[in-house]
């Protein structure tokens, strides 16, 4: 009985020192990015460390939005400042974030820029930092390659007539592909095999080129690690040997990178008839209109964007700076290796860059499980691709049409909602 | 002769397969604690190598990440804490109710156990946003108390549930037995029957604090500054590299192993009463 008299006394007083204890100057830092526990490490005492007192937290998408959602309701809050993906924000009421115009900074690119604005006339996030999608390769699966194909300038043929040499030689199916539930094998559809197939995402969505397209990828899964609906992280798989070739975004294959540098080539995604279809990977920073100190939250946004914070960025997490900077000699493989890879991508004459699904606001989960399903459809359960195209093609148009969301790059300009043609 | 060989071939092949099921209920348990273990203690490469040891090499780098990682200590402090608190309220809340579901008759009992077991009807997520909404208007958020009242709901229906069996096992004629020897219904709960279902309150106890250790949304959602060890590094673990996961989650395991392997004595004791 003395026991438990004592136990509830500690339950009535512990939570009243801590309540007490909470109440310091940090500025709240709520981040869906930078989320693994050693890039934590590195946000909190490499780059934020010449920022005051951040409190940097990394989530889940879920806990993140739903902390997000309970301030704004309630009026007031904890959170400073805010870090996420473009589609996070674009799926927000720009009005619940601060204008951020008068902050003096934004990013040496003018298409963030203007993505940043979410349809209105200010920036109502800044652009933080980038990645992309790239290859990598186990260099023992270099000597397949088919004659005459150059690594840097593959085709989707190409790159399918690689694997099944990998495949033939090893007896395994040794590509690897990011299906698992949370890989991001959506991207892939969105901004490399459609436009390097269609030049389109949206219009071309059930298009014969799309037909064609599903039918090369049909091809490529023949060579593919069948656990890969189980692969998130394709660094993994490389170290692991499960997959000799892969695509992922870089920051997902950095650890292969920085773990054994030798073993491991980074390349250009394959060009299709379309051309070399890649997509870029945008996060930005905001602060919500609820943060309790709002100059303490600006002056850290601003921290975010100086050229030795972004570098320290760089080396924390390998996204890129969207500012220009002066990239020192050492850095990690992984960056070095990526940043290549990307630049070749980027700087290729068939180059076509697909822009990240914009105006689709809260609809942008909902547009990349159009092609998620797409894919489980066709690949995993061997439908018709004719029939599920037209099928699916109904959901992403009354998506479209409940937007209004006008297409965007490599889709030609509409008036109005992109039509799926 | 040949009856009783038979008899010891069956006893002789009862044991075999008793001992089996032993031997093998145990490896259920321990061979994935074993196998989190081994690679906790393993080099990253040795973790994404292939064939596995089952020797660990005793590299320590992942658990050192871990040692230098800030706010862990802090975290498992907080974990502790709400953990704690949500034991000693659910309990305090819990065990009357089971009483009263046990002893008395009254209108509505039926509804009342069912409404019990509805505050495990609804996912947290979507109960997330509106409570912490009202919390953050009442002062409750991103403190320890708060947290543990979440968790105290989620664990009451097993604090009832638990003690409503166990006092339903107790014949009322003990208590009414020491009613007539001049104990007063609250000194005859206290000298006969609190003895009595102790190991299955420490039993309910245990049920609160693993509930409480493993959620995660809401601690994620209500707490900021005071996170819990499971808010602060589970739902980060599964974007982490190999050899960090298993490092971390050999530290979300062993703190609840040490708090159920220090009560165990309670729950024998329990299961003693059970088969009495």
């Amino acid at each position: 009985m003395k026991t438990i008299k004592s136990k509830l006394a500690l339950a009535i007083a512990l939570p009243a020192a801590i309540i007490a204890n909470a109440a310091s100057a940090d500025v709240l830092f709520w981040s869906t990015q930078a989320k693994p526990v050693q890039e934590q490490q590195a946000m909190r005492e490499q780059v934020l460390a010449g920022a005051g007192t951040v409190d940097y937290q990394a989530n889940d998408g879920g806990p993140w939005l739903t902390r997000l959602q309970a301030e704004l309701e309630a009026g007031s809050g904890s959170i400073g400042v805010l870090g996420a993906l473009h589609g996070d924000y674009a799926a927000m009421d720009a009005a619940d974030l601060v204008d951020l115009s008068d902050l003096g900074v934004e990013s040496n690119s003018a298409t963030f820029n203007n993505l940043a604005k979410l349809g209105e006339s200010s920036l109502q996030y800044i652009p933080w930092m980038q990645a992309s999608y790239i290859m990598a390769a186990n260099k023992e699966a270099l000597q397949y390659l088919p004659e005459g194909a150059n690594i840097d300038a593959l085709t989707y043929d190409q790159l399918i007539a690689w694997a099944a040499n990998v495949h033939e030689a090893t007896g395994e199916p040794k590509f690897g592909f990011p299906a698992g539930p949370k890989g991001l094998k959506h991207r892939f559809f969105q901004g490399y095999l459609y436009p390097s197939f269609t030049d389109g995402v949206v219009r071309t969505f059930a298009s014969d080129k799309a037909v064609g397209a599903w039918e090369k990828f049909l091809e490529l899964w023949e060579h593919t690690n069948p656990a890969s609906t189980n692969f998130s992280f394709l660094q993994e798989q490389l170290l692991s040997g499960d997959a000799w070739i892969a695509f992922d975004h870089t920051s997902r294959l950095a650890q292969a990178f920085n773990e054994r540098p030798d073993d491991f080539v980074a390349f250009p995604a394959p060009a299709g008839p379309e051309g070399r279809g890649f997509m870029p990977v945008l996060a930005g920073v905001a602060i919500p209109r609820t943060a309790p100190d709002m100059d303490a939250a600006k002056e850290l946004v601003q921290h975010m964007l100086k050229p030795e914070t972004q570098i320290a960025t760089l080396r924390a997490t390998n996204f890129f700076p969207v500012v220009d900077v002066n990239l020192p000699g050492d850095l990690p493989p992984a960056v070095a290796a990526a940043g290549n890879a990307v630049a070749k991508m980027s700087s290729s004459s068939d180059a076509n860059p697909g822009l990240l699904p914009a105006g689709l606001g809260s609809k942008g989960g909902d547009f990349s499980k159009v092609y998620s399903d797409t894919f489980e459809r066709i690949v995993l359960a061997g439908q018709d691709i004719r029939m599920v195209l037209d099928d699916q093609k109904g959901k992403l148009a009354a998506i479209m049409n409940e937007t209004g969301a006008p297409c965007w790059a490599p889709d030609a300009p509409s008036e109005g909602a992109c039509p799926v043609e | 002769m040949s009856t009783s060989l038979s008899n010891t071939s069956t006893v002789r092949a009862g044991r075999w397969v008793y001992g089996a099921s032993v031997a093998l209920l145990c490896a259920w348990v321990l061979v994935p604690i074993y196998l989190l273990l081994v690679n906790t203690l393993s080099s990253p490469a040795a973790v994404s190598g292939f064939p596995k040891s089952f020797v660990p090499e005793f590299d320590t780098a992942s658990l050192e990440f871990f040692a230098g990682f800030s706010g862990m200590v802090s975290a498992l402090i907080n974990s502790i804490y709400v953990a704690a608190i949500t034991m000693v309220l659910s309990i305090v809340i819990g065990a009357p109710a089971g009483y009263a579901l046990s002893r008395f008759d009254f209108k509505g009992k039926e509804l009342f156990r069912l409404l019990i077991l509805l505050t495990r009807a609804f996912p947290l997520p979507l109960l997330a946003l509106p409570l912490t909404v009202m919390f953050i208007q009442v002062g409750l958020d991103d403190t320890i108390f708060g947290l543990a009242l979440v968790h105290t709901t989620l664990a009451i229906p097993f604090a009832v549930l638990i003690t409503f069996s166990l006092f339903s096992g107790i014949p009322v004629e003990l208590e009414e037995a020491s009613w007539t020897l001049g104990c007063t219904r609250l000194t005859g709960f206290r000298y006969v029957v609190l003895p009595l279902i102790l190991p299955g309150i420490t039993a309910s106890a245990i049920f609160a604090f693993v509930i409480s250790w493993n959620e995660v949304f809401a601690a994620a959602v209500l707490t900021i500054e005071n996170r819990t060890l499971t808010a602060f590094l589970l739902q980060n673990l599964d974007t982490s590299p190999l050899h960090l996961k298993f490092a971390g989650g050999f530290i979300l395991v062993v703190p609840a192993l040490v708090f159920i392997f220090a009560v165990r004595k309670y729950l024998f004791a329990m299961w003693g009463i059970a088969n009495r």
